[in-house]
């Protein structure tokens, strides 16, 4: 992938209901795009940007931008262990963090949206069950950058 | 109508996106409408140093491109009331806008703000052009360094080349003491160099350091010495007859009264 560029996959190859997985950091000036779910080892740092039409999961720190359910879907969540986003968007609703900043969380995180507004809280193991819509997650798909 | 201003400077790391910032600010701050644009596609900055990344949804690219007006790309300071920012995209490259776009973009901003300041990016290509298109009137803005100095008489000549109005100087970074000591140019080697009129004279402060990684301007900060010669020099764009900042000020009380006794 060029280092200013955006990587959007081929419809092709990808769908709504698969898996992207990225195996490693996004920087600034890059930005993922993908249909489906995804998944990042690595951190998405501050001026990178992820866009996914599914749920994305980042298993490092998210400092950058995340859309999660870019094609309009609520129901999308995005996690991620460190989740301090630059702006978050799920759907049509965008989120940034309050101008004071406060103190990490130092935990798994989740948002998703609740009652027309973006909701942060604690991520317990089991319990996105409530929230995850189980048809997004049938194919998986692997990526390297 | 308002006026189209551009901060250049050829060199990189010299100050143009921190000039930027603080001389919005500080028009702002004198009643004045203004809107800031950062040119530099690819590698934005603006928006960090003003503390408003976390708000930007649309940016330039969008707006030339047509995917939303104007008007929604515009983020408002989080302090001025009067102050707006037209952010970078930060994917894209510098081939992104072109010359026209930028002109008729510049053409629209003028109409509903009395300044349009206009950060370029560093070097002499594309985003460079792209960047003074719509511009009427230009700041270069350089350091006491031999590089940035000839960097700034570059960019000076291709100013000219484009016919634009003579351009305006910023000597950034100016440590008074070292140019005592004859370490760094002074003002006057510079000025015969570049031989432009001189808009002001930025002394080094840490504290622009410290201003810059919070997000909020220096010029806000009473106690900066630096912000108090943006300040001056926004006066000055406006028209105004400013002294320029005594350099010496931040002296130990020992030079002072040194030079009191006649010892200096």
């Amino acid at each position: 992938m060029p280092s200013g560029g955006t990587l959007a996959l081929g419809k092709s190859s990808c769908g709504p209901g698969h898996t992207l997985l990225v195996r490693r950091t996004v920087r600034s000036g890059q930005r993922i795009d993908y249909p489906g779910n995804m998944v990042i080892m690595g951190d998405v740092n501050p001026g990178g940007e992820v866009v996914a039409g599914g749920h994305v999961i980042v298993m490092g720190a998210l400092k950058g931008i995340v859309h999660a359910g870019a094609e309009g879907d609520e129901g999308a969540v995005v996690i991620a262990f460190d989740l301090r986003p630059t702006q978050l968007r799920i759907a049509g609703y965008i989120a940034r963090p309050p101008d004071v900043e406060d103190k990490p969380s130092r935990q798994p995180e989740i948002a998703r949206v609740q009652d027309g507004t973006v909701i942060i809280e604690r991520y317990q193991p089991g319990g996105e069950r409530r929230y995850l819509n189980s048809g997004n997650t049938t194919k998986e798909e692997e990526h390297d950058g | 109508m308002g006026e189209v201003i551009v901060i250049t400077s050829g060199k990189g790391g010299v100050g143009k996106t921190t000039t930027t910032a603080n001389l919005g600010t500080g028009l702002a701050l004198l009643g004045k409408r203004v809107v800031m644009v950062d040119t530099d596609i690819g590698l934005r900055n603006l928006d960090v140093v003003l503390g408003l990344e976390n708000r930007i949804v649309y940016d330039l690219v969008d707006v030339v491109e047509g995917r939303c007006r104007l008007k929604q790309a515009l983020i408002k300071d989080k302090r001025l009331e009067n102050l707006y920012l037209l952010p970078a995209n930060q994917t894209r490259d510098k081939t992104a806008v072109t010359r026209h776009q930028m002109m008729d973009l510049c053409d629209q901003l003028k109409e509903d703000f009395d300044f349009v300041l206009i950060d370029c990016p560093a070097g002499i290509e594309m985003g460079f052009k792209n960047a003074i298109a719509g511009a009427e009137k230009a700041v270069v803005v350089t350091t006491p360094e031999v590089a940035a100095v000839r960097d700034a008489d570059r960019i000076i000549g291709l100013l000219e080349a484009a016919e634009m109005e003579a351009p305006r100087l910023i000597i950034n970074r100016v440590r008074p003491d070292m140019v005592r000591r004859g370490d760094m140019m002074d003002i006057d080697d510079m000025l015969e160099i570049l031989a432009i009129d001189l808009l002001g004279v930025v002394p080094e402060d840490e504290m622009i350091v410290v201003s810059t990684n919070k997000g909020e301007p220096a010029i806000l900060d009473k106690r900066s010495r630096a912000g108090q010669a943006y300040h001056n020099i926004s006066r000055r764009l406006l028209g105004e007859e400013v002294p320029l900042l005594n350099l010496e000020g931040n002296e130990g009380i020992v030079a002072k009264l040194r030079k009191l006794f006649g010892l200096g």
